[in-house]
Parts: C-alpha cells; sequence; structure tokens
C-alpha cells in the first residue's frame, strides 16, 4: 500500500510537466492548428537559461521562473512573427512540419555547440533535501516545482476564460475570419499564443532544473509525452491538456508498479494508439 | 657564381646519400596509433595519447629500444570504422610503423587488426573491451593481442567483489538485482551477469531497466525497492545515473552495496552533479590515482600534464613497455619475430628496466584460454579491474584488498 501511494505522488508530480509541456502544445494547436514540433526544444531552451541565468548571476533556479518565462515569450514572438507567419499564409501543413521540426534541430545543436554534450545540473541548498509525508516520500524541488505549475494552470485558464485578449486568443481559435471581422487582430493574437506556448515549455525547463540533469536533447522525451498528452485530452482543450498530462503520469507509473517497468513505454504508445482509433471511430459513426 | 651554387647543390646531394646509412643505425622504431583525434570522441583518444607520450618520453630518455628512439605516428578514425582502415594501411604502408595500438571503439579495432594481419604488424589494443574480438571468429588474427579486461571480466570482477567483500562487510551478499539501460550496454550487463551468477551462489532478484534519458526513474526505484537486494548492479550513461541516486534518494530508499560498470558513474560530472549524495557509490575502474602501484606515476603524469592519469591513460601507457620488452626480447623490428617475442612474454611483477605495472594486477601473459566455455586467443589472462567507491567525495580504490589500503564504506550512506 505505501508503495502504490508512493506510486501515485511519483505520478502526479511527474504528470505536472506533461500537463505543463501539453497545455503550451494546445494554445498553440488551439489557435493557429499547428502541431509545434520543436516543443521540447524550447523545454531545453528554457533549462539553459535557467542554468546560465543561476550561474552568471547567482539566482536560484526558482526566482528565474519569471525572467525566463518573459525571455521565451520573447523568443517565441519573434520566431512567430519572422517564420512563422509567413509560413501560414502557405497554408501548407508540411512547409510549417519541417519548419519546426527544422528548428528544433537548430535549438539542439546550437546547444551543443554552445555548451557542449556535458550533462548539467544546477546544485542549490535544498536540491537533496526530501520531505517524509506520512508513508510518502517526496524531493523538495519536485514539489516547489508541481506547486509552481499548478498555480500557472490554474492562472493561464483564468487568463484564457476571463480576460479580454483571453476571449479574443479564444475567438481566433473557434473562427479566425469571424474575430478578424469584429476587429480583432489575428496577427496580434498569433505572436501572442505562440510567445505563450513558448513561454510555459521554458517555465516548465526552468522548474525541471532543480531536479533533472541538463543536456541539449533533454527536451526530446517531454516534446514528445506533450503530443500524447495533446492528442488524448483533445486537441486545443486547456483543461483538457492539464489532466491528460497528469493521467499520462499516473499511467507511467501504474504500469511500471502494476506490470513492469520494461513495459511501461510500450503500454503508453499502446493506450495512445488505441484511444486515436476509438476516437475515430466515435467520430466516424456520429458522422 | 652559377657554377658555386651547382657545386655546392651537387655537395648537398652527395651529403644526403652519404648521411642515410649513417643514420640507419639511429631510425626510430615507429609506433602507429589509431585513435578518435577529432569528432565526439576526441577527448578520449586525448587521454589515451598522453599515455602513450610518457611512456615514449620515459623510455627514450633512458636511451631508447636497443639504442634506437620510439616515434610516434599518429592515425585519427574520427570514429569511422572505413576511415580507420584507410588510416591502419597508410600508417603502415606510406608510414612503415613497425607496430600499431588502437583503437578507442572495439568495432574500429576489429576492422585495423584485419588489416595489421594482413601486412604482418604486431598489434596490441589497450582499450577494446568488446569479448568477440578473440572469440574463434578471430583466431585468425595473429597479429593482435589484448591487454585490457573482457566486457565479461569486468563483470565476474563486479562478483568477485561482491563475494569479496562479506570480508570486510560482515554480511554475505546473497541476492543481487539489475538496473541499466535498454540498449546495447545494458543487454551487455544482463548477458554477463547470467554467465556468471551461478557460479557465485548470487540470486538475480530483479533486472530493471529503463530508455536512455529517462524523463522519471522513480517507478524503477520503487520496483528495486520491492526486490531489495543485497547489491545493485548498474549500468548507465551519466544522465541516468545522476537521476538514479537522485530518485534513491527521494524514494528513501538506500541499497546497501551499489557496483557500477563505470560508464556514467565514473564521469567527473557525477560526483560533481551530487556530491555528498554519491558517497558510497562503488564502480569498476581501470585505474585510479590511490592504487598503491600507481601513485608515483600519478604524480609525475600529473606534473607533466595537469590532468590525473586514468584508465586509459595507464593502460595505453602499458602498452608501449610491453612492445619495447617484446622489441628487445626479438633483438629485432621484423612483424613475425616481435610477435613471437609478445606471444612469449611473461611479465611479472615489473618491466624489465621499468616500473612496477601500474594497474590492478601483477602479471602479463598473452594465452589462449577458456571463458565461460568458449575459447579465447591471445589476450592478457592475469588482467582485471579495481573496484573505486564514493568516500568523501572522492573515487578511493577499496577492492583488490592487496592494492589498497581503504576499506569499503558500508552500508552505502548516500549522503
Amino acid at each position: 500500500m505505501d508503495i502504490f501511494l508512493q506510486a501515485c505522488v511519483n505520478g502526479l508530480l511527474m504528470g505536472g510537466f506533461y500537463s505543463l509541456m501539453g497545455m503550451g502544445q494546445n494554445v498553440i494547436f488551439g489557435v493557429m492548428k499547428i502541431v509545434n514540433f520543436c516543443h521540447g526544444e524550447m523545454l531545453m531552451v528554457g533549462m539553459y537559461l535557467t542554468y546560465v541565468l543561476s550561474t552568471t548571476f547567482g539566482l536560484d533556479p526558482y526566482l528565474c521562473v519569471p525572467f525566463v518565462a518573459v525571455l521565451m515569450f520573447m523568443l517565441g514572438a519573434v520566431i512567430q512573427h519572422t517564420l512563422i507567419t509567413p509560413s501560414l499564409g502557405t497554408k501548407s501543413f508540411t512547409n510549417l512540419l519541417f519548419l519546426t521540426v527544422g528548428l528544433g534541430l537548430l535549438l539542439s545543436n546550437g546547444a551543443l555547440v554552445i555548451f557542449g554534450s556535458e550533462y548539467r545540473t544546477i546544485p542549490t541548498a535544498y536540491s537533496q533535501t526530501y520531505i517524509s509525508l506520512g508513508p510518502v516520500n517526496v524531493a523538495l524541488p519536485r514539489l516547489i516545482s508541481f506547486c509552481v505549475l499548478v498555480v500557472i494552470s490554474v492562472v493561464l485558464f483564468a487568463f484564457l476564460k476571463y480576460t479580454t485578449t483571453g476571449k479574443q486568443i479564444r475567438a481566433v481559435s473557434q473562427n479566425p475570419v469571424g474575430a478578424e471581422v469584429v476587429g480583432i487582430n489575428a496577427r496580434r493574437i498569433y505572436i501572442l499564443t505562440y510567445g505563450i506556448g513558448t513561454a510555459l515549455a521554458g517555465v516548465a525547463g526552468a522548474l525541471l532544473t532543480g531536479f533533472y540533469t541538463i543536456f541539449p536533447t533533454a527536451g526530446a522525451s517531454f516534446g514528445f509525452r506533450a503530443l500524447i498528452v495533446v492528442v488524448v485530452g483533445g486537441l486545443g482543450s486547456i483543461p483538457g491538456a492539464f489532466f491528460a498530462g497528469i493521467f499520462l503520469g499516473l499511467l507511467e507509473t501504474m504500469v511500471a508498479l502494476f506490470i513492469s517497468p520494461s513495459y511501461s513505454d510500450l503500454i503508453v504508445f499502446i493506450t495512445f494508439i488505441v484511444i486515436l482509433v476509438v476516437r475515430q471511430m466515435i467520430i466516424i459513426r456520429r458522422k | 657564381m652559377k657554377k658555386m651554387i651547382a657545386l655546392l647543390s651537387i655537395l648537398a646531394m652527395l651529403l644526403t646519400v652519404l648521411s642515410v646509412p649513417a643514420m640507419a643505425d639511429e631510425e626510430p622504431i615507429r609506433i602507429g596509433t589509431i585513435y578518435a583525434m577529432s569528432g565526439g570522441k576526441a577527448a578520449i583518444g586525448e587521454n589515451i595519447l598522453r599515455g602513450i607520450d610518457f611512456a615514449v618520453k620515459e623510455i627514450n630518455e633512458k636511451g631508447g629500444v636497443n639504442g634506437r628512439m620510439l616515434e610516434v605516428v599518429r592515425g585519427d578514425h574520427a570514429g569511422d570504422p572505413a576511415q580507420g582502415k584507410s588510416e591502419a594501411e597508410r600508417l603502415i604502408t606510406q608510414e612503415h610503423v613497425d607496430v600499431m595500438m588502437g583503437c578507442h571503439m572495439s568495432t574500429v579495432t576489429e576492422i585495423v587488426a584485419q588489416v595489421c594481419t594482413q601486412y604482418g604488424v604486431p598489434m596490441i589494443t589497450a582499450i577494446s573491451t568488446l569479448d568477440r574480438l578473440s572469440d574463434p571468429d578471430h583466431e585468425a588474427m595473429d597479429y593482435f593481442f589484448r591487454l585490457c579486461p573482457l566486457n565479461s571480466v569486468y563483470v565476474k570482477d563486479m562478483l568477485e567483489y561482491l563475494k569479496d567483500s562479506a570480508e570486510q562487510t560482515g554480511e554475505e551478499v546473497k541476492t543481487i538485482a539489475i538496473f541499466t539501460d535498454r540498449a546495447a550496454i545494458g543487454q551487455e550487463l544482463i548477458r554477463c551477469v547470467e554467465l556468471y551468477k551461478d557460479e557465485y551462489g548470487f540470486d538475480l532478484v530483479a533486472t530493471v531497466d529503463y530508455t536512455s534519458d529517462a524523463t522519471d526513474l522513480s517507478a524503477q526505484v520503487l520496483a528495486l525497492k520491492q526486490a531489495n537486494p543485497d547489491a545493485i548492479l548498474c549500468d548507465s550513461y551519466i544522465g541516468d545515473a545522476t537521476l538514479f541516486v537522485q530518485t534513491l534518494k527521494a524514494q528513501n530508499y538506500t541499497p546497501k552495496m551499489i557496483v557500477a560498470k563505470a560508464n556514467g558513474f565514473t564521469d567527473p560530472a557525477f560526483i560533481g552533479n551530487l556530491a555528498n549524495v554519491a558517497n558510497g557509490v562503488a564502480s569498476v575502474v581501470e585505474f585510479n590515482p590511490d592504487l598503491i602501484n600507481g601513485q608515483e606515476i600519478n604524480e609525475e603524469f600529473k606534473a607533466e600534464y595537469g590532468v590525473n592519469m586514468n584508465g586509459h591513460s595507464a593502460e595505453s601507457y602499458t602498452v608501449v613497455w610491453i612492445f619495447k620488452t617484446a622489441i628487445e626480447a626479438a633483438g629485432t623490428t621484423d612483424g613475425a619475430a616481435v610477435r613471437d617475442a609478445i606471444a612469449a612474454l611473461d611479465i611479472q611483477g615489473e618491466f624489465p628496466g621499468g616500473r612496477k605495472i601500474v594497474l590492478p594486477y601483477d602479471r602479463i601473459k598473452f594465452e589462449d584460454y577458456d571463458l565461460a566455455g568458449e575459447p579465447h586467443y591471445r589476450d592478457n589472462i592475469y588482467s582485471s579491474v579495481a573496484i573505486a567507491q564514493v568516500q568523501d567525495g572522492e573515487w578511493k580504490t577499496v577492492w583488490p584488498f592487496d592494492f589498497t589500503d581503504t576499506k569499503i564504506l558500508y552500508p552505502a550512506p548516500l549522503q
């Protein structure tokens, strides 16, 4: 039972990251209907930004989070404005696919050139602190990260639901032409959403540095899981992505606990495919 | 004036021609080396070449080999077997090397050894550990010798250490578990443990694996915790090794013994990343600066290069001395004669006119033998690894007991 509880907590804590990644991906998809294939690399960039900020200025990794968010937002905005918006006009999915995949390769190889292939960590006074909550043990950095990302998710949700800009974003995602007709500047919204998406990935990266190693291809496995989260949670749905992320984290640990750690990836992917097929069948039946 | 120049040039030409026979006696013995000097593995090549240069300098300062100096001719395989092959051919046919050393990657070593055998140039590998290089398929590669232990010997020594540890810890190891990467390195560890566990009477209670660069290892650690073995054997790359030890802490599980097959665990970043949490983790090492036989050479090496000698530099250093001893015994650099001399070599304790063997064993002899029921050819049958343990944030040799004064830290504190 203790092990079961521990596994639940582990799954929850890891799932939080998948959620954050999935939500970032979903914000972008919801508005522009493009899959951002360099989402994982944006997480990696966030990690290195945190690393640079904390080693040069001696900042605590968690204090870096707002700076990383702003810088990543700016990076995302620039990429959107200079690269993605022009490609959107071509209405070619392959064009955007190659663009984002290529951008991801550029970023991870860029990091390799700048930082080398070493695995880095940011040691802090509390990085080896562990808390016992009854039978369950939690690493303090994981707990802090989880709390921060829950707050971010709630804020994001509220922002989209209640603010004017949030409403504009939702309007563009539902009907871009209609939104332009009522005077919403769609281009501005595109920049905003891609910026928010990248910032979310960057923040996920910053929050990971408390207990994960930093290396040029660190984003790959998270980027891939973000795609699963998006598909399972429903394309474009923010709460869907949040719960799908938690579900994925729990699924991984539960499979590992009840079946075998060797099969956890395998079963996650099988579940992913099953959900895709079932959903497709439901859609066909509805038609 | 023109006549003068013509005369002078003829004179100069004559002098060159005449001086050739005079220099022939002094012509250096050429050692070809083929390692990665460019590409992602260049750092490894650098450590190897330092060991070679250090030995060559030492030998030349003492008067060389049979009165001739040693000279190193470097080839670069850049991690590519095809380039390794063409470099080997270049070194042999154009640079006329007398003997060959290489390589870092076993797949490259294999192809270079074939070229050497074809041209009759003796070759010794200092660091290629792949078992298959000396198996029956390679019996005909009879100019090729191996100094370092085989992969399966690494694992055998890990088990030997677990068995011997009872002497210091007072608790016998009965159950073991494997924690490793799902990639080739992990499969190799599992294969070797399966091969020897019965011989040592260990019960393998869990085999837990993961995909490289795992996002989370808590499920794996929980599986190990449930199995609760006396010792965990592991092989991981650096990122996963770091995450593994952190996750052990996070899941409040402190295994009594963790023994790694080097790799990520001996990466300098491992202790750097984990600091005190790494205390108690043990790993296979080919050499460690605190080895009783290695302390002296390490001081001199460090004075020369500013870094500690590592396993690769120590093993390459030793190979140069083997060549020296064999060429002196053969009295010539003729390929076949040197090969026979290497095959007949039996170095016990120290090299004639040199130091004690700086590695964690005291005899070098290349022989044909049986390993786990399969014949192997021309390996150094006395080679073994040492086990080092992180104590106070530093790697300290703890096994073989004869080569160190440090005792095993038990159970591993991980703090």
